[in-house]
């Protein structure tokens, strides 16, 4: 079908576009480059994304879907809070190991150069997939008495950040271990931190 | 012919009766219906008489809770119901006491609850009468609903009852429905204070409108307002829950509200926030008569 | 020989029930025993709650003065602060939403209640017509009438600008028009100004007429009582006090109030120091001095004569002196000025007094860290019916006390306006 041809086309196009930003960097690669590298042409690349601009903005709602559909799952899981921050820890490590450019994206290009995303990414909009199921996963262990009640950014800012950092120090080799080798110990670092007094 | 109605009380604080009393037409309506007794308003029978023996009656009123060692008249209230219940046509429970328990569902009489319902849980004692129920709560009623249900009744209309055996037509809108702050709903404007026109009382202030069933700001209240248009949040007393704990207080966990608008997904409510949240709308965060 | 007999009686449609012990010695009331069989434990169901939850919850004592009950709650729950600040225009505001209920009560009292006592047809109509007059003008204020919470700590929730002033003026208006119209036939300058029983009784209307019946059946001496009121609702308008016969003693304290139980009755009787006393419209006159009231009082003493007098003229004289009130709002003030610390951190207690419809209101609330501890009610119904001994009665006992029918003892009874629901809350 047309339709689906066309999303898979553009996921093509966007993964091409995250491997050269991840090797060649984000100013450095052009649309010209994008579409050498998938042997399309110029003009026909345009047709999918309009612009370099609006290519960013695609790939960090497509990283968000992705991480989100991942989180959804865990979500939907019958477990425990404890053990959905290990799962959720889990992945996150996982998709750095396997897909590096993707968080790597998220890291260096989307937090780092917010003037590209201002007009079309305000706020959290191109990553609300992702921040809805934190705000789930939250929001469910609050109610079920796991976890504590506070801020939401604050509960956010513990556990993204941590994840991030983690991830970038990774990216820059500083780390003497797999990523996966620490998923244990963070899991009930977060886990420890965020829990209600009751657990 | 007029109709006939019975108006009976088990615990309640008359708040129906002089809801009920404000509607506008009321005359009209004692043109077309006549109580064999009222609270309020004279009738040709008192209240010993009625309790003591069956007076012909067509429909059956029942406000307040319902509790097995209540006595009104002298009488059981229970055993007042069993007299009228199985001859009239229906019962219509006026109020939430009434539907749902409402208040005096906590008092210390024993098993106080709802004709048919404890909070949500049906009750034994009077489930074979559910048939002829129709459900009008409300603390108080709204008059109109009562009345334009007794005219639908007495023309023999049919009604379209929920699982509650509320009318659909006045209790499938929410009361957010119509409020004068729904644009800051809308736009996730959570700036709310007392004592302003502006700002939506949902985020903080422990209103209920999104998720009750009413039409409280699609008729009004005495012709003119409603509690939300003036200010004071919706404390849900149609539903069977009234009244929780906190009336004033917004339920979140980590940010979030516990009770989210009637039906909608968490997902989807949580996403809708997300983006509006992410704009900055300057007519919704100014006072909106400035000088 | 003395033939001691008694007679049980029926009270109904004084929102609820009551049943009237009669106690018959040689062909005349000697006692009267005033039972209230039900009580719906609303004392019991605000123990642990939020504290602000009484808002909602204590207009539900009562349907037709719940709003009473919600300026008593407000006031208690504030008075918990060491220091809180409301808004002039904020105290305007409750003071008439609170007055326009006292009205419609009157209204409702002497239209389908006391007109039936004297044989006469309700006139529901009227009664519905003037009730949803000031229902409505509460409701501009406040949101809905009955049952809203709309005063808060702090101030009021609402918001009013010109138009709701405009509003509730010609709402005003329209009820004294309505009150010229039937009541008392006469300028609304006249009946504040009258000075004289015997002016009044000149004009025309409903009032007049009900009186000249009730002299007609020379009853109009009857249902005295001990000739001691007392008022503990200051307002701009009402005088705090009490007064035995017309002394009047400013100085009065809630410490002094005390409550106990009955035997017979789920209903509690109040005193102060000891003494029963009578509240509502006539204490709330005498304490006021008004001058036609005095005048009732100089020939008729605490009859029900001066009750019905009192009750039925009150409601004019808060029209009035709501307009004038309405005319004082600077719509510029705060609605609500947020408390320096959330009642939810509170331990403390505090005491509200209002005067509802029929007398003074008085609740007791103790808070610890913002939950209601305990919370106590005593209402006016109370106070007039307080059950004494037959060597000291309460107030509605002595009244009815020495009469030889018993649908006059209730006529006697109703003139207090009883409300058995605020009773046996």
């Amino acid at each position: 079908m047309a339709r689906a041809s066309k999303e898979e086309k553009k996921t093509t196009i966007m993964l091409e576009a995250l491997k050269l930003f991840s090797k060649e960097g984000f100013y450095s690669t052009t649309i010209p480059d994008i579409a050498r590298s998938l042997g399309m042409s110029v003009g026909n690349l345009y047709n999918y994304f309009k612009s370099k601009d609006i290519l960013a903005k695609e790939i960090i709602k497509y990283i968000s879907a992705y991480l989100g559909n991942e989180l959804r799952k865990i979500n939907d899981r019958d477990i425990s809070a404890k053990e959905k921050i290990h799962n959720i820890v889990t992945i996150y490590f996982q998709t750095a190991q396997e897909q590096p450019e993707m968080i790597e994206y998220f890291l260096r290009i989307y937090l780092a150069n917010r003037e590209v995303f201002k007009d079309g990414c305000e706020g959290m909009i191109c990553v609300s997939d992702f921040v809805t199921e934190i705000m789930i996963f939250f929001e469910e262990g609050v109610r079920k008495g796991e976890l504590r009640d506070q801020d939401f950014f604050s509960a956010f800012g513990l556990f993204m950040g941590y994840l991030g950092g983690m991830v970038f120090l990774f990216g820059e080799k500083v780390l003497p271990e797999e990523l996966d080798n620490y998923v244990d110990d963070i899991s009930l670092n977060i886990y420890k931190a965020l829990k209600s007094d009751e657990n | 012919m007029k109709t006939k109605l019975l108006w009976i009380q088990g615990l309640s604080c008359n708040g129906n009766v002089h809801s009920f009393f404000n509607y506008p037409a009321l005359e009209q309506f004692l043109e077309d219906f006549s109580f064999i007794h009222h609270p309020l308003i004279d009738s040709e029978f008192s209240l010993e008489e009625i309790v003591s023996s069956y007076h012909a009656c067509d429909i059956l009123l029942i406000e307040g809770a319902i509790a097995d060692d209540f006595m009104r008249g002298g009488k059981r209230i229970i055993d007042t119901i069993l007299l009228y219940a199985p001859y009239v046509k229906k019962i219509v429970t006026v109020g939430t006491c009434a539907t749902f328990g409402g208040i005096f569902k906590e008092s210390p009489y024993q098993n106080s609850s709802g004709f048919l319902y404890h909070e949500e849980k049906k009750s034994e004692r009077f489930a074979h009468f559910q048939d002829k129920v129709v459900s009008i709560s409300g603390c108080p009623v709204h008059p109109d609903i009562l009345v334009n249900t007794l005219y639908m009744l007495k023309e023999n209309m049919a009604l379209h009852l929920d699982s509650f055996y509320r009318p659909k037509e006045f209790f499938a809108y929410t009361v957010h429905n119509g409020c004068t702050r729904n644009e800051y709903f809308e736009y996730k404007v959570d700036n709310h204070n007392f004592g302003e026109k502006e700002g939506c009382m949902f985020y903080d202030h422990g209103c209920q409108a999104p998720f009750t069933h009413g039409s409280c700001n699609k008729i009004l209240w005495n012709e003119v307002n409603s509690k939300t248009r003036a200010g004071e949040p919706c404390h849900g007393c149609t539903e069977p829950h009234f009244p929780r704990p906190d009336l004033y207080v917004t339920k979140k966990n980590m940010g979030i509200p516990q009770y989210l608008p009637l039906d909608v997904p968490k997902r989807a409510y949580l996403t809708l926030s997300g983006v509006t949240k992410a704009f900055k709308i300057s007519r919704l965060e100014k006072k909106l008569i400035d000088e | 020989m003395n033939k001691k007999i008694k007679v049980e009686k029926l009270i109904e449609k004084v929102e609820g029930e009551a049943t009237l012990g009669f106690h018959f010695e040689k062909e005349k009331i000697s006692f009267v025993d005033i039972v209230f069989a039900s009580s719906r434990g609303i004392e019991t169901i605000l123990k642990g709650r939020a504290a602000e939850d009484a808002l909602v919850i204590n207009p539900r004592v009562c349907g037709i003065c719940g709003h009473a009950h919600l300026i008593a709650t407000v006031k208690a729950l504030e008075d918990c602060y060491p220091k809180i600040e409301i808004s002039q225009k904020a105290q305007i505001i409750r003071e008439l939403t609170l007055n326009f209920e006292l009205i419609q009560n009157h209204f409702k009292w002497f239209y389908l209640t006391l007109l039936p006592l004297l044989g006469l047809k309700q006139k529901v109509s009227l009664a519905s017509e003037i009730s949803r007059i000031m229902a409505k003008a509460i409701a501009c204020l406040a949101g809905q009438y009955p049952h809203n919470a709309y005063a808060i700590v702090g101030g009021v929730v609402s918001d009013p600008t010109a138009v709701e002033i405009v509003q509730v003026k010609n709402l005003i208006k329209e009820a004294i028009a309505f009150f010229e119209r039937y009541m008392v036939q006469a300028d609304t300058s006249f009946l504040l100004q009258c000075e004289k029983v015997e002016d009044l009784l000149a004009h025309q209307g409903d009032v007049p007429s009900l009186l000249h019946e009730v002299m007609r059946r020379e009853w109009h001496h009857l249902g005295k009582s001990f000739d001691r009121f007392i008022v503990f609702g200051q307002n701009s308008y009402f005088q705090r006090g009490k007064s035995l016969k017309t002394r009047v003693q400013p100085h009065i304290s809630e410490r002094f109030i005390e409550v106990s139980s009955n035997t017979n009755s789920l209903a509690k009787n109040v005193t102060y120091k000891h003494k029963y006393y009578e509240t509502g419209p006539l204490s709330r006159a005498m304490l006021l001095k008004i001058p036609l009231i005095k005048d009732a009082h100089r020939r008729y003493g605490d009859s029900l004569f001066s009750r019905i007098l009192a009750r039925s003229c009150e409601s004019i004289s808060l029209l009035q002196h709501s307009l004038g009130l309405l005319e004082q709002i600077d719509l510029k003030e705060p609605s609500y000025i947020e408390p320096f610390i959330s009642i939810k951190t509170l331990t403390a207690e505090g005491i509200g007094a209002v005067e509802a419809a029929r007398g003074s209101l008085v609740h007791k609330v103790v808070l610890e860290e913002g939950s209601i501890v305990s919370y106590e009610i005593i209402t006016p119904t109370q106070w007039n019916l307080s059950q004494g001994t037959k060597e000291m009665p309460g107030i509605a006992q002595q009244a009815m006390i020495g009469l030889q029918d018993t649908d006059l003892a209730e006529f006697v009874f109703k003139t207090f306006d009883v409300c058995s629901v605020c009773t046996t809350h």
